[in-house]
């Protein structure tokens, strides 16, 4: 089976973007937009592109990850498998979010409907039901009697003290991350560094940008910082992003950081070029760890991991289009794309 | 039986006000399969959607209404009455903003139950800590004083935390210290400096901790806790009391308004489902889309006119080539073949126009069963346990009766009861001793069925308009044409007669003819470049020889496992035949339950697959659509 996936993976990852490609998409005429993409085998948002529709263009950007992501589960079993349905989840837990923020602003159902990613195949909650709900409690128990209890019961008990969105969206994603890793502690152990690195890379990504926007864009004290973070036994492990936490100032917590990452942020003086550093970072390792004899299921995630990361550049072009952005500005922004803004 | 009814797509327009009542007609009758408005004529200048704010109003008073039933329950049977109207949009909104205010009030009451419950339970822990926090050895009256330098907070959280929530507070100097563990809740007091007590206020919010109610009591004198704890469970359970008078109460308020409300959302589920598909309008007017069998318009128009005396317009017209497979099936079994369909579904559901195959597959299902467990006794064993599982099998267990009939049909044919072959004569042989016989009978049985289905396929390609695949493909005629040449050539090179010898090379012509045919056509169909055209013909071509030889041999395994029932039972006598008078019986009686629970099994399951894919495969692609009428939902209440 790990050679089927080993050709699997090599196959799709010819689909992967290199720059030109970007540069291609950027400078191409309107007209030849739709080509340019089915040219580059996302048939279903040259579709999209044509609607005029950024939210649809954003739901055909999941379904093509979810799509590719059902062919290479195909012959997993076990952990593996578990873990790669696992990774599609976070889709749904922004499902559960847009459900509470539809509640909590009075959404219709229907239009609460609309604005919701199909999972299709990896879809876990009864959505016909939930967006029914007369109100965010009734919603959060009914999710709490859902597949996602164990994440949702400590973020309805946060919400119901403090009734703060920006609790109930923090305490969802901590627990989805959580959830993450706990998964891939297996695998860890079964596939080797590679497999390692490619989650140390992730959550380390994660964490740092969560500390700094935590810490000095929502000015939260040190300790809930650290409480928000994913538990971590990677390069940025919990005892240092303990210490991290409890530094004042930007300059401060990248001088603190272990010696590699140090390196890699020289000349940083913006959060947002954090985002940008790290996202390159994860890139990097998943390229490596893609074109190298990794484990299958390695190589499988290293793929999907850059995958999301082109569809999430393509989709910024196509945006950056729709608002008559000028070129550089495009080509700008997609060297700033945040890790996990999908 | 063998095809899908006619059926034709009418258009029905109406006045937009009279559109629930129409659907509500339209579900009565019974034979309505709602479809979507086609993109030309009329319809497309009915460019609105007038039923979507009623299905919108409908969904959320349909789920409101279950969620109070779910929870107040005790609701009565639904008794629709023949002549009941339909509501209209303002009533259903109306109803769902009433239910709302009933459902509001429901999970309201229902929220302070949880909560009490969550109470009974947290003074029950509580009870238990008292113990503990009397045996720690401070004073707590002094521990907890709002005005001291260190911030003490006593109370639980999830244990999954506690460690999380010890790191975080680390970083503010704060100290956890736990003295009980119930279930998932960890008890602990928090303590540090006062001055950074804000801080840590937001971490515990997030770590769902729960403070303690430490009474005043408990802070001067600890042995008067147990009396407030005595107290305030009392308390807790009186409210426990009060609650649950307010929930009878308000089912007894809300109850007889309730069942009219059910009965209004049923009345309205019409128009919700067909909007679901489409209903579109302009103006005052809508119009629905949908599929009724033919033989049914006149007593539609009947219906309608009786109901709306000429307000309306209805539009009939015979599907278009175009809309095949748009056009749901709608096939009417007779009752003893329905056991059957589930069986022919779960392949798939006959495109409308193809040929249906459950008339044909209940008798070769049955056919290939009795044939394969041919025995009088098993046969007899099978037929009792479906009847007396019948009340448990539903229908189902027809299939169970017709199959240990058949298999008894075919005991007798092979002389076998129970596994004994000398008891009585073989009407026709046993297949013990005349296997090759056996294997020739099924493998001509399997030439027979091959050839139907192809012809089926011929017949299904013709219907749905696909003549060259009719006429050329592998499972058309020239397939047909070299699969009889080639059976030809197999019997005659078999067959030592003058006259089989004769047939030899006729036979051989037939099959290169129909292969050559076969090949051409792909290689037409194929659209690529040379090289993958050439590679995609031979492959495909070959896949046919190949196909037609397998799918035929295929069909010993109905010899084999003739034979193997008979095999099976020798084992079973020559177990049985070394051991004692006891043992002997118990050996056969333990023998023929193996026989029929794991032999019975497995042919069950081998009759059904060669019937999906040496059968279905080649000539039913099961893709059509199922006609699903609007109906009432609890149409057999009605009275």
């Amino acid at each position: 089976m790990s050679a089927y996936l080993n050709t699997r993976v090599s196959l799709f990852s010819g689909r992967l973007w290199q720059n030109g490609d970007f540069d291609a998409l950027i400078g191409s005429p309107d007209a030849d937009i739709a080509d340019t993409l089915s040219d580059r085998g996302l048939p279903q948002l040259a579709a999209g592109y044509n609607n005029q529709d950024p939210l649809s263009l954003e739901q055909r950007i999941i379904a093509e990850i979810l799509d590719e992501t059902r062919v290479l589960i195909r012959p997993l079993t076990g952990d593996a498998r578990n873990f790669l349905i696992y990774w599609t989840e976070r889709f749904e837990i922004s499902n559960v979010k847009t459900l509470l923020r539809g509640k909590m602003t009075g959404e219709k159902p229907a239009a609460l409907l609309a604005r919701l990613t199909p999972m299709g195949a990896f879809s876990r909650l009864d959505v016909q039901d939930l967006v029914h709900a007369e109100d965010v409690t009734e919603l959060l128990r009914r999710l709490e009697a859902g597949p996602y209890a164990g994440i949702v019961r400590q973020a309805r008990r946060a919400f119901e003290d403090s009734h703060d969105p920006f609790i109930l969206d923090a305490a969802l994603d901590r627990g989805y991350y959580e959830g993450l890793a706990r998964r891939a502690q297996p695998l860890e152990n079964a596939v080797g560094a590679a497999f390692r690195r490619l989650m140390g890379s992730l959550i380390d990504c994660i964490n740092l940008v969560w500390l700094l926007r935590y810490r000095f864009n929502y000015n939260l004290p040190p300790a809930q910082v650290y409480f928000l973070l994913v538990a971590s036994h990677y390069g940025l492990s919990s005892s240092r992003l303990r210490q991290l936490a409890a530094l004042g100032s930007l300059d401060e917590i990248l001088i603190a950081l272990p010696d590699g990452l140090r390196r890699e942020m020289n000349g940083v003086t913006e959060i947002h070029e954090v985002f940008a550093r790290m996202d390159r970072m994860a890139a990097d390792v998943a390229g490596k760890v893609l074109h190298s004899g990794a484990g299958a299921i390695a190589r499988a995630f290293a793929f999907l991991i850059l995958r999301e990361r082109d569809l999430r550049s393509v989709r910024a072009v196509l945006r950056g289009r729709h608002l008559g952005l000028p070129m550089g500005d495009i080509k700008q922004a997609l060297q700033r794309m945040p890790e996990g803004a999908l | 039986m063998f095809r899908a009814e006619p059926l034709l797509k009418i258009r029905l327009l109406m006045l937009a006000t009279e559109a629930p009542d129409a659907a509500l007609e339209l579900a009565r009758f019974g034979l309505f399969n709602p479809a979507e408005h086609a993109h030309s004529g009329y319809d497309q200048a009915f460019d609105e959607s007038p039923a979507e704010a009623y299905r919108e109003a409908w969904l959320q008073a349909e789920s409101r209404l279950s969620k109070v039933v779910e929870q107040c329950g005790g609701l009565g049977e639904l008794v629709i009455p023949a002549d009941a109207a339909a509501p209209s949009l303002a009533d259903l909104l109306e109803l769902n903003d009433w239910l709302k205010e009933v459902w509001t009030t429901c999970l309201g009451e229902h929220e302070a139950e949880m909560r009490t419950q969550d109470d009974q339970r947290h003074l029950e822990a509580l009870e238990e800590t008292l113990e503990k926090l009397e045996r720690l050895n401070v004073d707590i009256a002094q521990l907890l004083r709002q005005d001291g330098l260190l911030a003490v907070n006593i109370g639980s959280l999830p244990v999954i935390s506690l460690k999380r929530v010890t790191d975080a507070l680390s970083i503010t100097g704060f100290l956890v210290s736990t003295f009980d563990q119930h279930n998932e809740q960890v008890y602990a007091v928090i303590a540090g400096p006062r001055e950074r007590e804000a801080e840590v206020r937001g971490v515990l919010s997030q770590a769902g901790w729960r403070e303690l109610p430490v009474p005043l009591e408990l802070r001067t004198h600890p042995q008067a806790a147990r009396a407030w704890l005595i107290e305030e469970r009392k308390r807790v359970e009186e409210r426990a009391g009060v609650q649950c008078k307010v929930m009878d109460n308000l089912r007894g308020q809300y109850r007889p308004r309730m069942d009219e409300a059910r009965l209004r959302v049923a009345l309205a589920r019409p128009l919700a489902e067909a909007a679901l598909v489409g209903v579109r309008g302009k103006g005052g007017l809508a119009g629905v889309a949908g599929w009724i069998p033919r033989r049914r318009v006149d007593a539609l128009r009947a219906l309608l006119e009786e109901r709306f005396h000429g307000r309306y317009l209805l539009d009939v017209a015979v599907p278009e080539a175009h809309e095949a497979a748009k056009v749901p099936s709608l096939v009417r079994y007779p009752g003893w073949l329905q056991p059957f369909v589930p069986l022919v579904k779960s392949y798939g559901v006959p495109r409308y126009g193809e040929f249906d195959p459950t008339l044909p597959f209940a008798f070769t299902y049955l056919l290939l069963f009795g044939a394969m467990f041919g025995d009088i006794g098993h046969g007899a064993v099978i037929l009792v346990l479906a009847a007396a599982l019948y009340r448990r099998l539903g229908r189902m267990a027809w299939i169970g009766i017709a199959a240990g009939a058949v298999s008894m049909l075919f005991g007798l044919f092979y002389g076998s009861i129970f596994g004994y072959e000398d008891v009585i004569e073989p009407v026709w042989m046993s297949p013990l001793h005349n296997p090759i016989h056996v294997l020739t009978v099924a493998v001509s049985f399997g030439v027979g069925f091959i050839i139907l289905t192809l012809l089926v396929n011929v017949r299904n390609k013709f219907t749905a308009g696909h003549v060259s695949e009719a006429l050329f493909d592998s499972t058309g005629i020239a397939g047909l044409v070299f699969y009889l040449g080639a059976v030809g050539s197999v019997v005659s090179l078999a067959n030592a007669s003058e006259s089989a010898a004769k047939l030899a090379n006729p036979a051989a012509v037939l099959a290169v003819l129909g292969i050559v045919t076969v090949a051409i056509f792909k290689w037409v169909e194929t659209r690529a470049g040379w090289g993958e055209r050439a590679l995609v013909t031979a492959i495909e071509t070959l896949e046919t020889g190949i196909n037609l030889f397998a799918n035929t041999l295929s069909f010993m395994r109905v010899a084999a496992f003739s034979l193997n029932h008979v095999a099976l039972a020798l084992a079973v006598f020559t177990l049985a035949n070394g051991l004692s008078t006891a043992g002997h019986w118990f050996t056969i009686a333990l023998g023929n339950v193996v026989i029929i629970v794991l032999e019975g099994g497995i042919v069950a399951i081998q009759a059904l697959r060669l019937m999906y894919y040496e059968g279905f495969s080649r000539f039913f692609s099961g893709d059509g659509r199922e006609f699903v009428p609007l109906r009432l939902e609890l149409e057999r209440n009605k009275v």
